[in-house]
């Protein structure tokens, strides 16, 4: 044990609030070896980032820590402040989730990371400056003088990210700890700063401690990979052979739930777990996972420890395949799809060169440029794109939140380019928008009756209160909740919990379109699973179409019948599913599929490096926007002219100058 | 309700507040049970006479009226119009503030300037110049006119809470099921924002308390022979000397009353901002 630079032992932190007494971290123990990567994975409420914290002894008022924390033999829960100050950003290194709330907004960049460089190595100006500079050259940041003058909200929120993590291997720390860097980035970004935290672990001998609830992120920077649920370890081991057949049967299921590997709606229903992680008292015994367990028996009650199973792999149980408990996998058939009407011919809605212009001060921002697209009736169109691309307004303005400022949208032939204050209650029930947040959006003083009745009060004929009642109860029981939710507010039920209930409100008033922007971002990947499957039969079952807005493409693979990508408010690329799946065209969207995160540690893709900045949004551009970052850039002519759609077989086009190039 | 009591319980200041605020509430409410004096009696053999002799417990004023029965009497005209104040100063605000904010554009630019001008005279001077006037102090007017001094401030705070709802989806929502503007206001984010206009409401009521006995101190408040604290300091004030009693013991009441109302609110206002 002793070549392990960093060891937990027996953690234990457990914070006191006014509900009692729970425990976030419960008898954790842990070695990170020299050079070694350890991803630590798990939902949110897991305790990973309080375990995080807890290494840098840095916990809230009211916790309480026991257990060793020893670096290089030392127990660093026992140390003063001024010990830790030296081991703090100087041996062991922090980056955290938001890079723009880590970063002092009131400080030039250069001097937030040449103090460092002052405080911890006592360096001079000009070399704390020097050091700067090459930590920034390192993360293949372009320019780096020009960064160390800048502000933090002058640079994106990508080199926001990467500034953090030079400040963090700034004094060539032994171990670094990354809490879920990159959640708050686009995907293509993400895939380039992992890339480079790979390479720059290896270039700097660092040991590696990475928090992530992605199963993708982690796959591509640790070698071993430790499952976590509520506050204990459940498995660890090295990734390969975790991911190959997981002893937990928590790993296998967070495993099995995620969209991936190109599961589509047709072929399976997506594995789920049920019930939601929940505060643990702090004097709970037994199995963290058992009440969610499909492999539960009754000695799951007694702590059963983490156990050597098999070289280098732990778990706390050995159930994960075990055959006295059958699974509930006859659930993973897929539903039947309903045969669609194949002489459909009239779209349920088109969208005709919409554009929406926001004022900003004196300038304008483009946030759709001239978008056409079709949805036909009972199908679900993806649209997928990064932060900015213009997704959620397209959402918004069919929805009617505003108006488009040029374009015209048809649903069911009638005009419906308009807002919600001009347009028909028929419209306004017809066309049902659900949000990311079911937080925000559903009103946190109202009870869930309150919330499902009110669309009907308003939009639909129902006077009777009995009958309201009566859809109501049949609306809840359709999305797996209860009558007893009825009088509970939205504050007393998880997010997985609330979705459903915005998904219930939106269904109450029967709309052949279902606007869905990013309803599954905010949950956790079992959560997000059952969300998925529910959304998927909802749709089979009533023959509504959805518009069905996300950045995550395994999610779009999964539910859509026709995927459209979208770049800088423009398209670039529509098709069915599989054809844009499987034959993408476009630069930007074979980036895209480039960058999507694998949990599978077989299959490696290489990534496109599209780091670029994205164009201005207050300027309107007369080439093709996606040319400042393309891989694939033709010449010239991509700057200066817009290209020329191309249009293949099956309703499958793009906007690209190369006609054929991408196989 | 239960979070309420646990944080009483670490917060014996707040313990100490609401008690005295009771208190004189109590004693309000039971006034003619608690003295056998009446505020407007006057027993001219008994002038000034000094705290606790000839059964009068706090002493006597320089027309032989008893103190204590002043006070007590005192304490229900200024809590009736502080309440009522705080209440229509509350309800005027959020009303101007929620259709301001809601609303936005020239309407708030309006209501803005609006507020702006209210806000350049200090409520004291507005109210007493008003009152002045009028020449009239009734509970009604005074209530009336120190609440319409108050509504600055209670809207432009009820206006920046609705701002930060107003951004929400559930209010998107609403309107996309074709929601008046009314309902949205005052059904949707209304219950939302209870917790800071509450605080507020607290905070006004001790504002009103300072305000009125300043009002009856300057001889605009309330008339004689109504029983008003800050009338009764000014009116003994050339007694001083001989019967200091006779303006400490009003001053004691006006202080105990603002200073219990003041932990009182900021004790709220820490319940609120914790459960959100």
């Amino acid at each position: 044990m002793n070549n392990n630079i960093l060891e937990i032992d027996d953690l234990h932190v457990s914070f006191n609030t006014f509900e009692g007494d729970f425990t976030a971290v419960n008898g954790i123990s842990l070695g990170i070896k020299h050079n070694e990567s350890i991803g630590i994975i798990g939902e949110s409420g897991c305790g990973k980032s309080t375990l995080s914290f807890a290494i840098m002894n840095y916990v809230a008022k009211n916790a309480t820590v026991h257990g060793e924390i020893r670096f290089k033999g030392e127990d660093m829960l026992s140390m003063n402040d001024h010990q830790l100050r030296s081991i703090r950003g100087n041996r062991i290194a922090m980056v955290y989730q938001n890079p723009y709330s880590s970063l002092n907004p009131a400080r030039t960049i250069g001097f937030q990371l040449d103090e460092v460089g002052i405080f911890h190595q006592n360096l001079s100006k000009a070399e704390a400056k020097e050091a700067s500079l090459e930590a920034l050259t390192m993360l293949n940041i372009a320019d780096p003088e020009g960064v160390v003058s800048r502000y933090p909200h002058q640079v994106s929120g990508g080199i926001q990210q990467r500034i953090c993590i030079a400040m963090a291997i700034l004094c060539r720390p032994d171990v670094m700890i990354l809490d879920e860097p990159t959640t708050a980035l686009d995907v293509t970004t993400e895939a380039v700063i992992l890339d480079s935290i790979s390479k720059l672990r290896k270039q700097l001998n660092m040991s590696m401690m990475y928090i992530s609830h992605d199963m993708g992120v982690i796959n591509k920077v640790a070698d071993t990979i430790v499952v976590m649920y509520n506050g204990e370890i459940v498995e660890s081991g090295p990734k390969v052979e975790l991911f190959d057949s997981p002893l937990h049967p928590y790993t296998r299921s967070l495993i099995n739930c995620l969209p991936r590997g190109g599961v589509v709606k047709e072929k399976a229903r997506l594995h789920t777990i049920k019930g939601y992680v929940r505060k643990r008292g702090a004097h709970e015994t037994g199995c963290p996972f058992r009440e969610r367990c499909e492999k539960y028996t009754p000695t799951c009650e007694e702590r059963y420890y983490m156990r050597e199973i098999s070289d280098k792999r732990y778990a706390s149980c050995d159930r994960a395949y075990a055959t006295d408990v059958p699974s509930s996998d006859d659930k993973k058939k897929p539903i039947e799809i309903k045969e669609k009407p194949s002489d459909v011919t009239k779209p349920l809605l088109t969208l005709h060169n919409i554009h929406k212009y926001y004022p900003n001060g004196k300038k304008r921002v483009y946030a759709v440029n001239g978008v056409d697209v079709e949805i036909p009736p009972s199908s679900v169109l993806g649209i997928v794109g990064e932060s900015g691309c213009g997704k959620s307004t397209i959402g918004h303005m069919i929805s009617g939140l505003y108006p488009p400022t040029h374009g015209e949208m048809l649903f069911k032939d009638q005009n419906i380019s308009i807002a919600w204050n001009k347009r028909s209650h028929d419209v306004l029930k017809e066309i049902q928008l659900i949000f990311q947040n079911p937080g925000r959006s559903l009103n946190p003083s109202h009870t869930v009756e309150q919330l499902i009745s009110r669309p009907m009060k308003v939009l639909s004929t129902f006077t009777n209160k009995e009958q309201r009642t009566q859809e109501i109860e049949r609306v809840l029981k359709r999305v797996d909740l209860g009558k007893e939710y009825l009088s509970k507010k939205p504050q007393q039920l998880s997010g997985g919990e609330q979705q459903r209930v915005a998904l219930a409100r939106a269904l109450i008033t029967h709309p052949s379109l279902l606007v869905c922007d990013e309803v599954t971002s905010a949950l956790d990947v079992s959560v997000q699973a059952s969300v998925l499957n529910l959304l998927h039969e909802l749709q089979s079952e009533t023959g509504s179409s959805y518009v069905f807005i996300s950045h995550d493409l395994h999610v779009i693979n999964y539910l859509s019948d026709y995927i459209l990508v979208l770049y800088s408010g423009k398209v670039c690329e529509h098709g069915l599913r599989d054809d844009v799946m499987n034959n993408p065209k476009h630069p930007y969207t074979e980036a895209l599929l480039s960058a999507r995160g694998e949990v599978d540690p077989k299959v490696k893709r290489q990534v496109i490096d599209i780091s670029g900045e994205l164009p201005d949004p207050t300027k309107q551009g007369v080439g093709c926007p996606f040319a400042s970052r393309c891989h694939k850039k033709v010449g010239p002519i991509c700057d200066t002219e817009y290209p020329a759609t191309v249009v293949l077989d099956g309703g499958h086009y793009y906007n690209c100058h190369i006609k054929e190039a991408v196989k | 309700m239960s979070y309420f009591v646990f944080q009483l319980k670490r917060n014996p200041l707040a313990i100490i507040g609401i008690a005295i605020l009771l208190l004189w509430i109590i004693i309000a409410i039971f006034a003619p049970v608690i003295t056998q004096y009446t505020y407007t009696e006057m027993q001219p053999e008994k002038q000034l006479v000094a705290p606790g002799e000839a059964n009068h417990l706090l002493g006597t004023d320089e027309l032989g009226r008893d103190l204590f029965a002043r006070i007590v009497y005192g304490s229900r005209s200024i809590l009736t119009v502080a309440l009522l104040t705080s209440l229509l100063s509350t309800i005027l605000g959020v009303l101007f503030g929620f259709t301001a904010g809601y609303f936005g554009g020239r309407v708030d630019a309006l209501f803005l300037r609006a507020m702006d001008i209210l806000m350049a005279i200090p409520p004291l001077v507005l109210s007493m110049v008003v009152l002045g006037i009028l020449g009239d102090s009734s509970i009604g007017s005074l209530t009336l006119i120190v609440s319409i001094a108050f509504i600055p401030a209670t809207a432009r705070v009820s206006r920046g809470v609705l701002l930060g709802e107003k951004e929400l989806e559930y209010v998107s929502s609403a309107r996309l099921r074709g929601e008046n503007h009314l309902y949205i206001m005052f059904v949707e984010i209304l219950p939302n924002t209870v917790g800071p206009i509450i605080v507020e409401a607290t905070a006004r009521f001790a504002y009103s308390i300072m305000m009125v006995a300043s009002l009856g101190f300057l001889g605009v408040g309330l008339q004689p022979p109504t029983p008003d604290w800050g009338m009764m300091v000014i009116e003994n004030k050339p007694v001083i000397t001989e019967a200091p009693w006779a303006v400490l013991f009003p001053s004691l009441a006006i202080a105990s009353l603002v200073i219990a109302i003041s932990i009182f609110s900021d004790f709220i206002s820490k319940v609120f901002t914790h459960e959100q």
